[in-house]
Parts: C-alpha cells; structure tokens; sequence
C-alpha cells in the first residue's frame, strides 16, 4: 500500500515537474522567436498565465462526446509516454513504469495522442480540423520513417530495445551514443523537427490559415488540457533523447541544460525557415533524414 | 460416426435445407441457418480432441480427417466469425433477395473451411480448398455486379492458386506414394533438391492466393467489396486464413529442411512487406469504405505474412496472434460497413457523413477495431505488432521492420479516414433520419470489439493455443520464454507488461474525461456542427462545410511515384492479350468445307513426314 | 444372361426395319419402339457386365465361323463398359426428346428416332466388333445416321453443316479402306487379334503408313485437331440432344477405335507419344477456341472437342493409372456433357441463333434448368465435390507418376480458360437482365427427369465414386492385358 502511494506520488511529480518545464520551454521560445523578430515579446512566464487563465475558463458549448474525449486521448498518450522515460539516470526519483516497456511501445504511444485528438477535432465538424488534422497525420507519416530508423539503429547497435538499457549502456561505459552513432543521432533530431511542429513544419496548426488546424473548436478547459497536455509532451520527446543519445542526466540541473539545448535546435532552426507545405515537408523527411537513417543501420550493423 | 463427419454433414444437409426453406417461410429459413451454425459450433466447442481421426476410403484414396492443435487454433477463428457474423448476416439480409443462395453458399464456405483445417491428406485439403473457392465465388458475384470482371478475376486467381496447389499434391502423390500430410512431411528429405524446391514453391502460390500476397492479391480489393459485408467479414477475417494455415505448414514443416532456408523466407517476408505497404498507399487513395477495407485487409495480411515466413518463435506468435486478432476487428470494420450501408444505403466515404450520434454503438464498435487496426495501445492489435516488430529487430531484418513500420504508420491515415468519414464531421441533413442499425447486427460487432479489447490485457487467452500449435510441429515452448501471462518478451529479454500499461492508460483516460466532464458536461450544451468558428461568419444551412474532396491528396502528392504502376492493370491487359491471341486460333475454324479438307491432307503429310522421328 | 451379344446388333437393325412398318400402322410406335430397342439393350449389356465379373471376356461367333476367318462380337470389361455406357446414354437422348417435335408430322421428326437407334447400334458395334471391316461398317452406319441427325432441321445451315460432315467422312472412309486394305496385303486378315498377333512380320514401313491412315481416318470421328472442322457445325446444327449424342457415344467409339488400334493392333512405341501430342494440341486448340465462341452449343462443342484431346493425352500416358484416369473422364464426360447439352439447349431453346448471350437472366425462369446447367458446368470444370474432379485428380496423377511435369502444368494451365468460359455462362444465366424478347420455354416432364437424374449421378459419383471406379478399374485392367484379348479370341473353341 505504501509503495503504491509512493508511485502515484512520484507520478504526479514527474508530471509536475514535465508540466512545468515544458511550459517554461514554451514560454522562452515565444521570447526568444519574439527577440529574433526584433518584438519585446510576452515574459517568459507567459504560457502559466495563458494556462491558468484557460483553466479557470468555463466551457459554454461542446460538439459531443468525441469533443470531449480528444483532449482526454492526447494527454493520455503524453502522460502514459512520460511514465515509461527514464527522467533521470538513477532512477529511484521517478522509477514510474520505467522497465515495463520498451521503445517499440513508446513509439505507438507516442502516436496515440495524435490520432485521439483528430477523433476529437473531427466530430467538431470545422473543416479546418479535418484539413489540420490531415496535414499532420501525413506529416507524421514523414518524420517517424527516420526517427524509427534511428531506434533500431540504436537498438541492433547494442541488442536491447529498452530505453532503461540503452541508457545504462552509456551510463556505464561514459559514452554517449550521439558519438557512437552520429548518423543515428542525426536522423533522430531531424526527425524531432517535425515532431515539434514548428516552423517550417507548423502547416498543420498554421494560424493564418487553418485557425490553428485541429484546436479550432477548443477553448477553456479543452484547450488548456491540451496546452499542458503539448508542454509534457514535449518534455518527454527531448528527455528521451537525452536519455537516447546524450547519457541521460544525472540530476536536474544536467537534465534542463541538456534538454535546453536541444530544445533549442528545432526553435533555431524554425525561425529561420519558411514553411514548407505538407508534401514538401514529407519528401524533406525522406531526403536526407532518411539517408542518415538508412547509414546509421548500416553503420550499426557492419561497425 | 465420428463428430467431425458429424459437423459435415450437418453443415452440408442444413445448408441444403435452408436453401429450399424459402418456400416455407422467411423466418423459417433464417432460423434454420442460425440453427445450422450454432449446432455445428456447440458440438464442435463441446468436443474439441485433437486425438481422433476418421479415415474415409474413396476412390482408392485415404481421405483422412483430424485436428491437430494449429487447426484446432484455426478452427476457433472460423467458427467464432461464423456465429457471430451469422447473426449480424439475419439482420442484414432481412428484406433481401436470394436469401436461400446466400445461406447455402455461407454455410457451405464455412463448412469447407472447416474441412480444410481437419484435413490430414491433402486430397480432402483440396477438395474443400476447392468448394471454399467456389461457394465464395458465388457469394462475391451475390450482387450481381460487375460478375464478369469480379467474380472471374477472383476465379482466375483462385484456379491459379489451387491448381499450383494441385499440381503439388500430384507431384507429392508421385514421389511418396501417399496423399498424407505427414508422410510428405517425413518423406521430404528423401526428394530431389530440384523437388525440395518446386513443391513449397507450388504450395505457396496456392495459399499466397488466399493469402492475398503480391503479386496474386489482384482479386482481393473487387472481391473484397462486391460480396454482402456480412460475408465479408467471414471472407477476410476466416477464409484468407486459410492461405495463412497453408502457409504455417509449409513454414513449419518443408522450409526449415531447404538448404536455401532463408533465401526463401526473406523474398516471401519482402513480398508480403511489399504487399502492406503498397496495398496501405491504396487504401489511403480509395474513397469506398468497402475498397479502403479490402485493401487494408490485404495489408494486413501482409504483415500476418511477414510474421509467419520469418518464422522465428516470436515472430510466428505474432503472425499467429495478428491473424487472430486480423480476424476479429476486420470483421467487425466489415460489418460496421454493413450496417452503414443498410441503414444509409450507400457505403461512400464521400457520401455518409456524422453518423456519429445516429448510430453511436456502430461507433462504438468501429472506434475500437480501428484502433486495434492501427496497432495501438493497449488493444489487442499492439501486443501483435510488437511482437512483430521485436522479432525482426532481433532476428535482424532491419530494413524489412522499416517498411513494416511505414506501412502500419501510413495505416493511421486510411484508419482516420474510415472514422472521420462515416462518423465525423458535418452532421448533414441529407442523413438525419438515419437510425442505430438493429440489434441483431450491432450486438455481434460489440462482441468482437469486446474481444479486441479483452485480448489487450489478457493476450496469454490465445497466446496459450498458439504455443501448443507451434510446439505440435516441434517448435521450442515460448512460455515463460517469449511470454509469461500477460508479460511478452524479445530475444535479448526486453520486455512489455500489458497488464500495467492496460491499468496506466485507463487511470490516466479516466482522470481527464472525468476533469473534462465535470461541471463542464452540465454547464456546457450541445450545438450543432454548423455552429462553429469560421472567423465570424456565420455559416449558410446550405453552406457546404464538409472536408472530403482529396482527403489525402499531399500525402498522395508525395507517395506519388510509388503508385504510378499498378499490377492490377498490368494483369487485365495481360488478359486481354491472351484472349486476343485466343480469337486468332478461333479463326482457325473457318467453317470452309475445303480448308478442313486441306487440313486432313496436311496433317497426314505431316505425320508422314515425322514418321520417322516418332515411330523410330 | 438376358441374350449374347449378336442382339446389339440384330435386334436394332431389325427393330429399324420394322419400325417404318409400323408407323403407318400406329404413329406413335415410331417413338416408342426405339425406346424399347434400346431399354432392352441396357437390360442385356448390365446383365452381360454382370456376367463377365464371373466367366471373364465373352466372345460371340457369328455364323459358326470361327475367328479369325468368321466375324465376332468381344464383350470385354472394357468394350462392354463403353457399350453399357452408349446405350444408357442412347436411351437418356430417347427419353429427353421423347416429346421432341411432337406435332410436327415432318419427314425427319419420323425419321429422328430410327436414326437415333441405328447411331447407337453402329456406335455399340464399333466398340463390340472384333473385325476391321466390319468396324469399317459400322463406322458408316453411325455416320449415315449421323448425316441425317444433322440435317433434322432442313435448313440451309444444317444441310451444309451435314454436307461437311459427309465430306470428312467420306474422307475417313477413304483413308480407312486404304489402310484396312494395306492391312490385309500384308497379313491377309481382317481380325483384330489375328492381326495384334502378326503384327510383327508386318515391314515397319508399312506398318507407319497404315498406322497414319488410320489414325486420320478414326481421327475425324473422334475430333481431333486439325480433322475437327466439321464438329462445331454439326453440334451447332444438329437438336440439342444430339449434340450430347455426338459427344457421348460417337467420339466415345471412335476414341476406343483408336485406343483399339494403338493398344492392341500395333506394336509401335512411339503411338502413345503422338497420342499426347495430338491429344495435348487437340485440347489447347479446342479451349483456347471456345473461349471467344458466341453460340452456346459450338462453345460446348469446343469443350467437349477439347476433353477428347485430354482423354487421347490420359490414353497416351500409357500406364494402367493413365487408361483408368481416360476411361473415368470418357465416363464423366459422357454424363456431364449430356447434361449440359440437354440443359443448355432448354436455356436457349426459343431463339434460332442460340447466342450465349440468350441465356441472360433464366436462372429466375427457369431455376432447375438451370442449376442443373451449373452443376454440370462446375463438373466439368473439375470442382469437388462433383463428378468431374475425380477424373482429373486421376489423369493428373496418373501423369505425376509417369514424371510428365510438363503435362500436368498445360493440363491445369488450359483448365483454368475452360473455367473462365463456362462462368462467364453462368454468370450469364443468373445476374444478367433477361431480354424482353427472349421467352423462356419450360422442360418437359421426361426432359426434365432426365436432366435431374443426370445431376443425381454427378453429385453422387462426385460424393461416392467409388460406384463406378471398380468397373474402370477392370476395364483398364482389360485393355493392358494385350495377350489376353488375343487368346480369348483366337482359342474360342464354340
């Protein structure tokens, strides 16, 4: 009993802790885009008061029960996915449901999110869901190519596909598998532009023209679930890259400079891209990330 | 009597019976028909031995009939389908013509099936190969459309596949002296290196045909969706296993002795990765609910291929598993089609639109066969695709995991399209008056979902079957090796737990439908689809607000080149060639009196000419 | 023992005699006294099959002459299974068209059942007779007989399509006194055993030209390419029983002539090879053919043409699986053609041209008709559970066990166009529209009893062949034992 309560204790502070850094993450990118562009921009802090403000909204009217499941879907996929990431390298802080699986699983349920909340944004019946909801999901078809390409690299470099594996095989032998595999390392962070969506991969929400794709209905309590629901969300996706290809972190500190700049590499690499339409952004997935996808198998396998 | 002759020969006079029944009484003939199946799976559930065999002597020939354990696991699948599709099939035929046709053919396809998997020689093999083809035939024509193009494409095929098949059993007959399964299987290290080669080859293509395998899928989409849904769901969810029972065997039993083991296993495993990736491109493409399932089906069945020719321990569960689970939500996906169908009329994509609060247990049942479908978890459809995945990543087939995964990542595409299409979206009006489908056809569907979902936690419910049909063809014991209760493992020992991935899912799903619902459910209302966010405008009643013109189209923009060829094409003009060609020899009679007298003279030239060399 | 074999013989011809008298007398003896001819003759070939399971090959003397130099009847398993199968199928044509033009008072409606009866009878002695020239006169009277059938509807296409048939024939004729005369130059014998047993002294030069004569002369009778040319007319021209007449008994004896010859007369090796050859292109032609025919009863013409090809290519196996697998398809064929002669002339029956595309839309019309029509189409393609797959499982092992891999692969390979062409009839008969103009004509009772029968047969030989897989299997036994027909005839000793 007591354990139990333990774990749902460490529970909710991993997904504090992921709320709270992804937020932040979000907040910074709004300030440092808005600095590039030669804007004051909002405070970094900006994102908990959107959040709070959106929380304490009440929700007028509803399109019915897939409107309200959607949300329920893809913080499902970002919370479920934030249970199985390793956040630090000894895990006895957040053990969650860290050996219970793998990155096979981690994969699909990475893309559970996704697809539940498309089941929400399409019974609101707005033609710019579907379109949104659409675009994402061929784009998604995209960037996972590389990204797997990348996994099993790893996971026939060093015969195990779990993530708790991969990461105390760098842990004990101190290195980290971005050198041991740069073209695997590569492919993954290309990959993860796409995962996170932002320019010149942001046509699925693009504002202007799709009045934010798949959210368009959403607001109050809707949109504020899937706000928290993007910030975990992406706390995770960098976490585990870390824990990939960078030797995971030791204690918090190590884990937000790591997972800072990586961050920092999709929000760079927007600003100074236009966007690209939706086959362009797929055939851009399986160019080049997909070559160094294709090398690093190789790579894993004859080296 | 034995009760295997028991079951056939009920199943053979009921389907008799209620073809003629129409003349009595309409309700006569569907209780017949339930009647039938339901007989026929009580005593065959109630009896299960896989100890008995009958040995019927015909025509010199020993037509022998047993289960072993990978039938008896078949046989589950089969008859389970049967029931259930049974039932929905009385509620969706109710009013039909032809009723009495299509009873017997189902009941004869069934009963069929059924002897397949108690054959233990392969005579009575092909003689109930050859009656599933014909009565599915007859049902796939049931329509009465496009019959010349359809049902003979989908016959040319399936004579293909079955005469390989029986020029393989004659082949066999010759070099062992016997039609039994088992002695082919313990006389095959005696035969030729040559012969080693063209039996499993031959076998192969004849299941690879039901199988739906590329190149010999081409009958599968048209066949698919011209047969009545509820057979369908038989039709894709029971009789394409068949190819794939055929295949287990010949995996099993015949490849493993070749010395080009696993030259044959990759092209096989390629063609069936090929088959899911190029048959999911298409399925994206269509805009026929019916054709985006067919194409799906062959999909699936690909990676059900790829599971069974790479034939490691855990890549045959997954196989195996896939095909279970292949069956249970491509059926209930069918027979959602069917019920949408008869409540709609009409099964375009295009067309039905936001049935979602008209037939919400339609919906229901769709919403979670899709997700399995797509291999999510925690349905059953995960623990089969990880189970496939893991088994290639291990055994090494890294390129072939890649397009598995590409093909099953495009799915989502084709899976969004099914459920955005019927049920999402703009509520029209055109389809107000639409209701919930009866219950006879939706409680079969909830079932089968049920099953799906049940199967995502409880995977040992079938991975148990599955081990002791694998070990019957002496394969290694997977449990506590590859599973343990609901725990599954790779090679290297990693492992996934569905029990507290099942529990984490559902407390997290519960935590926020509840914190979405609270309050919200009773201080929000319901507004209709026309009442949303169009930048201030207010939407026209006649304003057109449905997204389902080029649904897909950059993605199809960008998988462009791989669908420019298309084999189905390449086949029909291969056909019309031949009959072509065919039509000149026609002319060869010409109806001339003389000309067939000259013939007369030529060919006793000619004979004399050659006597030398034929009669030396 | 009902008679001897002489009755086949006597009786029909005496019966033809009489049957003109009679007619005049009372009209209706012309129907029915052929039905009693050939109702006995059954009666007597069972009892002689009967017989012979017990005392082994009978032989009939005719005149007290005894072979070689006098004439004799051999009622072998095998020729007497071809000839109880001829009768049968000779009374199941009488009984279907038993009612067959019945008001009309025409020349040829007289004349229909004589001709029917004297078809059998030449068939029947054809396959009995141990004599060359007699066989030679026997070949003459089914084909007189034949001419007439043809002609049965006066019209300018029967008469030509009878005047081709008289042509071939006459040039089988022709070919078949030549060879018969070479024969008997150079062994001064006309019997068959006599024959099988000097064969040797014969020059092999000689030998081959004979061989060739007659294989062209039997040849056109038993419709193989390139002789066939007059075939499809006359099954097109000819009633629709007919054609199932054509199909079952005359190519039936013209095939065992040629079997007759090969198997026992010569001695040379590569016969059965040039049977292959000729059966295999016989058949790929004939398939191959059909598929693009517009007229139902030349479409089933050419598929009966090209299963002959495929029992002369089972013949040529040459093994004893091989004569068990030819006799078991000449069985099946003869069942299941007639069936869909017999149906399908009912499914087109009020129109003059007989397309294929008439048949539109009568499943809803005629129902039994039709299902029987599927059944036989479904047989003859070769699907289990129905007659017609046991034949060929049988060819095609019988092939597998004499290694011919090639064989097997055209056999299934061509099967797969016969499929193609019969459910495009089907497909036909039930999901398309029906013409306004077409008119359904309903089968008579005796027409349609015969039919259902027929179906009984193939669903249950399909269920149980084993009913007719012994008496095969003797009669194969029979035509291998070479030595054996020589001794039974030549020491007859009554």
């Amino acid at each position: 009993m007591e354990s139990l309560l333990m774990n749902i204790l460490g529970a909710v502070t991993t997904f504090l802790l992921a709320f709270a850094v992804g937020m932040t993450y979000g907040g910074l990118r709004r300030k440092i885009v808005a600095r590039v562009q030669n804007r004051y921009g909002p405070p970094f802090y900006q994102n908990f008061i959107d959040a709070f403000k959106l929380y304490s909204k009440s929700t007028a009217i509803h399109h019915g029960a897939m409107h309200f499941l959607g949300p329920a879907f893809i913080m499902v996929s970002s919370v479920v996915s934030l249970m199985f990431i390793p956040v630090l390298t000894n895990n006895q802080w957040f053990p969650n449901l860290n050996f219970q699986g793998d990155l096979i699983f981690l994969i699909y349920i990475m893309v559970f999110g996704p697809l539940g909340m498309a089941l929400g944004a399409g019974q609101t019946g707005n033609p710019n869901s579907a379109i949104g909801v659409t675009r994402g999901l061929s784009q998604m078809v995209g960037f996972e190519i590389p990204w797997v390409m990348a996994l099993i690299a790893l996971m026939v470099q060093y015969k195990t596909t779990s993530i708790t594996g991969l990461l105390d095989i760098q842990v004990q032998s101190g290195h980290w598998f971005m050198f041991e595999n740069p073209f695997a390392f590569s492919a993954a962070i290309l990959a993860s532009l796409g995962m996170f969506r932002y320019s010149p991969f942001d046509i699925v929400g693009a504002p202007t023209e799709l009045a934010s794709g798949p959210m368009s209905e959403n607001g109050g309590k809707f949109l504020f679930v899937m706000m928290s629901s993007g910030s975990v969300f992406a706390f995770v996706k960098l976490t585990l890259i870390v824990d990939l290809f960078m030797g995971g972190a030791s204690n918090l500190i190590i884990l937000v400079i790591k997972t800072f700049l990586l961050y920092m590499i999709p929000v760079t690499y927007g600003i100074v891209s236009p966007r690209y339409r939706t086959e362009q952004s797929i055939t851009y997935f399986w160019g080049w990330p997909l070559f160094f996808g294709l090398i690093a198998i190789i790579y894993a396998v004859f080296f | 009597m034995d009760i295997i002759n028991i079951i056939l020969v009920i199943f053979f006079a009921g389907a008799l019976i209620t073809a003629f029944a129409a003349k009595i009484s309409s309700i006569v003939q569907d209780i017949l028909f339930i009647g039938t199946i339901l007989a026929t799976s009580i005593i065959f559930f109630l009896n299960i031995n896989t100890n008995t065999e009958t040995i019927i002597n015909l025509s010199h020939i020993n037509l022998t009939l047993g289960l072993t354990p990978l039938s008896l696991y078949f046989a589950f699948i089969v008859f389970g389908l049967a029931v259930l599709a049974g039932f929905y099939a009385v509620g969706q035929m109710q009013g039909k013509k032809k009723k009495g046709y299509f009873y017997f053919n189902y009941l004869l396809s069934i009963a069929a099936m059924f002897g397949i998997l108690v054959s233990k020689d392969l005579v009575s093999f092909f003689i109930f190969w050859e009656i599933m083809t014909w009565s599915s035939y007859l049902l796939v024509i049931y329509n009465g459309e496009n019959v010349q193009k359809t049902g003979i494409k989908y016959f040319v095929l399936s004579a293909i596949g079955a005469y390989s098949m029986l020029m393989a059993i004659v082949i066999i007959h010759s070099l062992t002296g016997s039609f039994l399964i088992s002695d082919l299987i313990s006389g095959f290290n005696n035969m030729s290196a040559n012969m080693q080669i063209l039996i499993p080859v031959l076998l192969l293509t004849g299941f690879g045909v039901k199988a739906a395998l590329m190149p010999l899928h081409i009958w599968a989409p048209d066949a698919y969706s011209n047969a009545p849904m509820s057979y369908t769901a038989i039709f894709s969810g029971a009789l394409s296993k068949m190819g794939i029972y055929g295949m287990v065997i010949v995996f099993l039993t015949l490849i493993t002795k070749l010395p080009q083991e696993t030259l044959i296993r990759d092209i096989i495993a390629w063609l069936g990765a090929i088959t899911a990736a190029i048959s999911t491109l298409w399925a994206i493409k269509q805009d026929d609910a019916k054709r985006l399932l067919a194409y799906s089906s062959i999909g699936q069945l690909g990676y059900i291929v790829v599971g069974v020719a790479i034939g490691t321990p855990l890549a045959m569960l997954a196989g195996l598993f896939l095909a279970f689970m292949h069956g249970v939500f491509k059926s209930t996906l069918f027979m959602v089609v069917g019920a949408i169908e008869k409540q709609t009329g009409t099964s375009n994509l295009k067309e039905v639109t936001g049935l979602i609060r008209k037939m919400p247990w339609t919906f229901i049942a769709a919403l979670i066969s899709i997700i399995a479908l797509a291999g999510i978890p925690p349905l059953g459809g995960f623990v089969g695709k990880w189970m496939l995945y893991e088994s290639l990543i291990t055994s090494n087939h890294y390129l072939l995991v890649t397009l598995v995964f590409f093909s099953s990542t495009a799915a989502f595409l084709y899976c969004y399209k099914f459920l955005f299409g019927f049920f999402l979206g703009q509520e029209e009006k055109e389809w107000s008056h639409v209701k919930e489908a009866p219950a006879i056809m939706v409680v079969p569907m909830l079932i089968l979902s049920l099953i799906s979902v049940v199967l995502g936690s409880f995977p040992q419910l079938i991975l148990k079957p599955i081990n002791s049909a694998l070990s019957y063809y002496s394969l290694p014991d997977t449990y506590n090796n590859l599973w343990k209760e609901s725990m599954i493992f790779n090679k290297w020992g990693d492992q996934v737990a569905l029990t507290p991935i099942v529990y984490g899912v559902a407390i997290v799903f519960i935590v926020f439908a509840v914190f979405l619902f609270f309050k919200n459910r009773k201080t929000s209302r319901y507004v209709t689809t026309k009442d949303i966010s169009t930048s201030g405008e207010v939407p026209k009643e006649h304003e057109n607000l449905t997204f389902k013109e080029n649904f897909f189209q950059p993605f199809l923009r960008a998988v462009e080149p791989a669908m420019k060829r298309q084999m189905d094409k390449y086949m029909l003009a291969f056909a019309k060639g031949l009959e072509d060609l065919f039509d000149f020899t026609r002319r060869i009679y010409n109806g001339n009196g003389q000309t067939y007298a000259i013939y007369a003279i030529i060919f006793v030239i000619i004979l004399l000419l050659l006597s030398n060399n034929l009669f030396s | 023992m009902v008679g001897t074999p002489v009755l086949f013989i006597v009786i029909p011809l005496l019966a033809a005699f009489i049957i003109p008298l009679t007619g005049m007398v009372w009209k209706n003896s012309v129907r029915i006294i052929p039905g009693l001819v050939l109702s006995y003759m059954l009666a007597l070939s069972v009892s002689l099959m009967w017989h012979i399971t017990e005392t082994g090959t009978v032989v009939e003397v005719i005149a007290g002459w005894k072979p070689p130099i006098g004439i004799n009847l051999v009622f072998s398993p095998f020729s007497g299974f071809l000839a109880t199968l001829m009768i049968f199928l000779g009374l199941l044509v009488w009984a279907y068209s038993y009612k067959f033009k019945r008001n009309v008072d025409s020349e040829p409606a007289l004349k229909y059942f004589i001709l029917l009866m004297l078809l059998v009878t030449g068939s029947v002695g054809i396959v009995l007779t141990g004599d060359i020239f007699n066989m030679f006169v026997f070949i003459e009277i089914v084909g007189i007989s034949g001419y007439g059938l043809t002609s049965f509807y006066t019209r300018r296409d029967s008469a030509e399509a009878a005047f081709k048939y008289l042509f071939m024939g006459s040039i089988a004729s022709t070919f078949l006194l030549l060879a018969i005369m070479i024969i008997y130059s150079q062994l001064g014998t006309l019997n068959i055993a006599e024959i099988a047993d000097k064969m040797p002294m014969m020059s092999n030069k000689l030998k081959v030209i004979s061989l060739i004569f007659f294989i062209l002369a039997i040849g056109i009778e038993a419709e193989i390419f390139p002789l066939n040319g007059w075939a499809p007319d006359v099954y097109t021209q000819a009633p629709g029983p007919i054609g199932a007449a054509f199909a079952g008994i005359v190519v039936k004896s013209a095939i065992y002539a040629s079997v007759r010859l090969v198997y026992t007369m010569f001695d040379l090796s590569g016969a059965l090879d040039l049977f292959i050859v000729i059966g295999l292109i016989t058949f790929i032609v004939a398939e191959t053919t059909a598929l693009r025919q517009e007229r139902l009863k030349r479409m089933l013409a050419y598929s009966s043409i090209g299963q002959m090809g495929l029992v002369m290519v089972a013949f040529g196996i040459g093994t004893k699986e091989g004569i068990f697998a030819a006799l078991f398809l000449i069985f099946n064929h003869a069942i299941i053609k007639s069936l869909l002669f017999f149906s399908g002339s009912y499914l087109v029956y009020n129109k003059k041209n007989k397309f294929i595309k008439h048949v539109n839309g009568m499943g809803k019309y005629l129902p039994i008709t039709s299902i029987l029509f599927t059944i036989g189409a479904f047989a003859i393609i070769g699907l289990p559970p129905f007659a017609g797959f046991w034949s060929k499982l049988a060819i095609l092992t019988a092939a597998a066990d004499s290694k011919m891999l090639m064989l097997i692969a055209i056999i299934l390979t061509v099967s797969i166009l016969e499929a193609v062409y019969y459910l495009r009839v089907i497909n036909r008969i039930y999901f398309f529209p029906k013409k306004k103009s077409t008119e359904a004509k309903k089968p008579t009772l005796n027409a349609l009893i015969v039919m259902i029968s027929l179906g009984i047969i193939i669903m249950v030989i399909g269920f149980y062949p084993d009913l007719i897989t012994g008496i095969i299997d003797r009669a194969a036994t029979d035509l291998m034992d070479k030595t054996g027909y020589i001794k039974d005839i030549l020491t007859i000793n009554n």
